[in-house]
């Protein structure tokens, strides 16, 4: 369990965590470390953060299935969150999962062969002034075309393998 | 106070009620989920729109959400609204598998009332549903998920009311999940209330699964038989079997929701083992030859050593009517050998507590109100877990909880806890009545000082004892610390936990008669004869068993009446079956002198389950019903004093001959019951309590009730069997690391009573130089009861 953090990330966690009044506020910063660390938060993941927090697993299991760009299964290096709300499905979202899983050969859910990509649909990017909105890994394209995907996803692919 | 009117009909209202409950005043029932009255108002739900017409908002509103205010009209079922609602149910029902026809919610689930309701009657969405994985939440609640409507009251009774953590709301959105992290028991003492508080079948009694219908249920209200706290429940039957109990609503008590051992703790009624039939020797004979015999018996005993060789021992269990019949026969049979606890501590503890001016009687209510709470020896979840319920509302208002207890308490909240030993707490009681400031207390007399300033300038504080720590001296210290403590603006009030579900009765009635020592006395000596014993197990009761089985053995007669297999019923020379609570009418005073009545539910009998064999009902036919033998209590002692068995007029009589009892007989089960109208008076001499020496490398052994497994007729309950843990012994870290001993392992204990071998917890919240163990009947703890002073005691690796 220590593995997915290592000892010294904890001891300051469990710091931080320790000056909080409220320790479920830190319940995002636990997870989004041992997600930046492991790429995903294991069933382990979560029993750790429950420790370093003081709450129970179920505690943080309530947090942690909320969020969607929290990944309680194992997700590809860069994840690809594809909104489907109403702004960018009235912008043609639809199009751009559809263009993403015949470019990708993979439907919502699952990951590339190669281990690159996770195709998502998810609720809402806060991107609905640039809809159709996608996000990978980190980065955020706003006003996507579908003609556009195949060039993003290519220099996407480069980055992520240097 | 607004006035407003609903639907063409005016109401006036306190401050702050909802439209929604303010129509329920004017019997008007607005359809709802998510709304409880314990839980408040959330809104999630959506199905309790009403139209406003005028007033500060307008249109179509949750009433859930909106107050009452003057002038307000609201229509409750306008077109507009109907149409809404319908809709609303639509969507909800869009997921549900219309599964009624296997689930056991069927004919008491609100969503079904609730769709017939909103006038949702044909499906139109036809896509998937979601489903979901059903986790194993235990031996008492099944899961099913995909009836769920996401109202989210389990998590706020679970989270929010009864403080379990391990249990909550996963997901969003479609995904929505309520559960727990893994499969497993829930760990929340309160959690059978989701079976009561799910609108829906996701929750379900698993101890009634394919049990039964509603419609085909006995129900009666009744009272939990479980401890002091006397909380209201609604027990139901069928084919002779006791097959569930569900909380009531009685707003003074329990409120709500009921504890687990309450409600699966019902299992003792239907037992296997449990002797339905009179016995004389272990030879089943007719109620007319058993009585005879038990007559005969007396007649011969009274003619050789005069009536005085007769003693009579009813229980805290036996009924106020038993008790006075008991009472009463004593008298006509001219024994003054007479009392109603085999316990002497609790006896003596009940009596003073029953001596406290009832204004100051706390009422579980009051705990949920107060804003200040000091709990001195009493252990809630293991002597009477609604009252720790009760204090986590007070917490949740702000209130201070304060524990002083030589256990590790466990409350589910936090508390400010103080570890002090058993010999200690007389010191500190000293010290709560004399009110002083100290930021810092350095002694225990100041930490009783600073609390008892804490108390007096606390708005409705309350001070909390258990008889079994505390003893009679104790009660009567603490009597008077709340009263040092009283303002006369806001007294302090005081709750004094008590050995069983009717110990205040027994107290009220034994007045200065003898405690169970003194009959004992009687019997070792010789000078009492016989012993009658009334749903009462001195056997098991008594704290010194080598003692009182000696002392049985001596008697010439041994007459118990009981509707349990007790220890003191295998020893009996004559046996009479009493009924369970459920089977039968009667009155049991709370903990807080409250007198309730609770009415029948079922006849006894054999369930045909058990004379059936769990196959298909008998086919030959006779005259009897197998297993109906057993009669109240009450009603056997009638027939033996000639009178007939006539309820109402024994009730009569108690008020004419007590006026303690005022009101008795006006007693509504479906009430909140009635204080009694005078307290007693205190008791003359308490016998001081003589302290065992424990030598420098010993430990004292204390010995304390538990949540399950300590109460007989719970303890009894197959369905609690699950939940009863195995023989332990808890060791401060101090002394568990001084003997080198490591947790989770076997270790030995010895003591007078002989060597045991149990599994060692290591508890941070305890005192040190203690060893504690739960009170487990029927396990190799069986013979150590709580509420004696502490006994000598040495621990070492098994």
């Amino acid at each position: 369990m220590a593995m997915l953090l290592s000892e010294k990330q904890i001891t300051q966690l469990k710091r931080r965590v320790k000056e909080t009044p409220h320790p479920r506020e830190m319940i995002l910063d636990v997870l989004h470390a041992i997600q930046d660390a492991n790429g995903w938060i294991s069933e382990e993941g979560v029993e750790l953060a429950a420790i370093i927090l003081g709450l129970s697993p179920l505690q943080v299991e309530e947090v942690a299935t909320f969020y969607d760009k929290l990944y309680r299964r194992p997700v590809g290096r860069k994840v690809i969150h594809i909104c489907d709300s109403i702004c960018c499905w009235s912008r043609g979202s639809e199009t751009l999962m559809l263009r993403l899983q015949q470019l990708l050969g993979i439907a919502p859910g699952e990951t590339t062969a190669d281990g690159m990509f996770t195709l998502l649909p998810t609720c809402c990017l806060g991107a609905c002034a640039e809809a159709p909105a996608v996000r990978i890994g980190k980065t955020l394209y706003g006003n996507v075309a579908p003609e556009q995907l195949e060039a993003i996803l290519d220099s996407e692919r480069a980055e992520g393998q240097l | 106070m607004p006035t407003l009117i609903i639907d063409n009909l005016t109401v006036t209202v306190p401050e702050g009620t909802n439209i929604l409950e303010a129509a329920r005043q004017l019997g008007i029932e607005i359809p709802h989920f998510c709304h409880h009255e314990a839980l408040g108002s959330v809104g999630a739900c959506r199905l309790c729109a009403v139209e406003i017409l005028a007033g500060p908002v307008k249109g179509i509103q949750m009433s859930c959400m909106v107050p009452a205010k003057d002038d307000m009209v609201v229509d409750t079922c306008s077109a507009e609204v109907l149409a809404y609602r319908a809709q609303v149910i639509e969507w909800l029902m869009i997921n549900h598998p219309h599964d009624c026809p296997v689930c056991d919610e069927g004919g008491e689930c609100q969503l079904q009332d609730m769709t017939v309701a909103g006038g949702h009657g044909i499906r139109r969405y036809s896509g998937p549903k979601r489903t979901h994985q059903n986790q194993n939440l235990g031996p008492f609640i099944s899961h099913e998920m995909n009836r769920c409507i996401q109202c989210y009251r389990c998590v706020r009774t679970y989270q929010d009311y009864c403080g379990g953590t391990d249990f909550g709301v996963l997901g969003a959105r479609q995904r929505l999940y309520f559960g727990r992290f893994n499969d497993g028991p829930l760990e929340s003492p309160f959690a059978g209330n989701l079976v009561d508080v799910c609108p829906t079948g996701v929750f379900t009694d698993k101890t009634y699964r394919f049990k039964s219908r509603l419609w085909d249920l006995q129900e009666a209200p009744s009272i939990c038989p479980h401890c002091s706290l006397g909380c209201a429940v609604i027990p139901g039957a069928r084919y002779r079997e006791l097959q569930r109990r569900r909380a009531r609503t009685n707003k003074r008590t329990n409120g709500h929701f009921i504890c687990d051992r309450g409600r699966f703790g019902y299992g003792y009624v239907n037992h296997p083992d449990r002797p339905r039939h009179p016995l004389v020797g272990h030879r089943r004979v007719t109620w007319q030859e058993g009585l005879a015999a038990l007559q005969n018996k007396l007649q011969e005993l009274g003619e050789l050593f005069g009536a005085g060789s007769i003693g009579l021992l009813s229980s805290s269990r036996a009924t106020l009517e038993t008790q006075f019949l008991t009472k009463r026969w004593a008298t006509s049979l001219g024994s003054d050998q007479v009392c109603f606890e085999a316990h002497p501590v609790r006896d003596q503890g009940a009596r003073v507590a029953a001596s406290q001016p009832l204004d100051r009687s706390a009422s579980l209510e009051d705990v949920r109100n107060c804003d200040l709470a000091v709990l001195i020896g009493a252990d809630p979840l293991s002597e009477a877990p609604m009252l720790a319920l009760a204090l986590r509302q007070a917490a949740r208002r702000g209130a201070r909880i304060v524990v002083a207890d030589p256990r590790p308490v466990v409350l589910p909240m936090a508390c400010e806890r103080h570890a002090v030993s058993t010999d200690k707490l007389a010191r500190l009681l000293r010290g709560l009545s004399r009110p002083q400031q100290s930021a810092l207390p350095a002694s225990l007399e100041e930490l009783g000082g600073s609390l008892s300033q804490a108390l007096l300038s606390a708005r409705s504080p309350v001070l909390i004892g258990g008889t079994d720590l505390l003893g009679p001296q104790g009660i009567l210290a603490l009597l008077e610390a709340a009263e040092a403590c009283s303002q006369p603006e806001h007294p302090c009030r005081t709750m004094l936990l008590l050995g069983g579900p009717n110990s205040f009765g027994g107290a009220l009635l034994s007045a200065d008669g003898p405690g169970f020592d003194s009959l004992l006395e009687g019997m070792e000596q010789g000078r009492i004869k016989a012993l009658l014993c009334f749903e009462a197990d001195p056997l098991a009761d008594f704290p010194d068993r080598k003692r009182i089985r000696a002392a049985l053995s001596r008697l010439d007669l041994l007459a118990v009446f009981d509707c349990a297999a007790t220890a003191t019923v295998q020893e009996a020379d004559l046996f009479f079956p009493t009924t369970a609570v459920e089977e039968s009418t009667g009155t049991l005073i709370n903990n807080e002198g409250r007198m309730q009545t609770f009415e029948q539910v079922l006849s006894a009998g054999t369930p045909i389950a058990e004379s059936a064999g769990g196959s298909h009902p008998p086919r030959f036919f006779t005259r009897d019903i197998p297993g109906t033998d057993p009669q109240p209590a009450w009603g056997t002692l009638g027939a033996l004093m000639g009178r007939c068995a006539d309820l109402g007029a024994l009730r009569r009589e108690i008020e004419k001959a007590d006026a303690r009892f005022a009101g008795l007989s006006l007693l509504d089960a479906n009430g909140e019951g009635r204080r009694i109208a005078i307290p007693r008076s205190r008791p003359v001499a308490l016998q001081p309590a003589v302290a065992n020496a424990v030598a420098p490398d010993q430990l004292s052994l204390l010995v304390t009730e538990t949540l399950f497994g300590s109460e007989l007729l719970s303890s009894l309950s197959p369905c609690l069997q699950e939940a009863i843990p195995a023989p332990f012994v808890m060791l401060h870290p101090q002394d568990a690391m001084r003997l080198k001993l490591e947790e989770g392992k076997k270790v030995t204990l010895a003591t007078p009573l002989g060597d045991l071998t149990l599994i060692l917890r290591i508890q941070q919240d305890m005192v040190p130089g203690v060893a504690i163990v739960p009170r487990l009947r029927g396990t190799a703890l069986e013979s150590l009861v709580p509420g004696s002073e502490p006994l000598p005691c040495r621990i070492e690796k098994a």
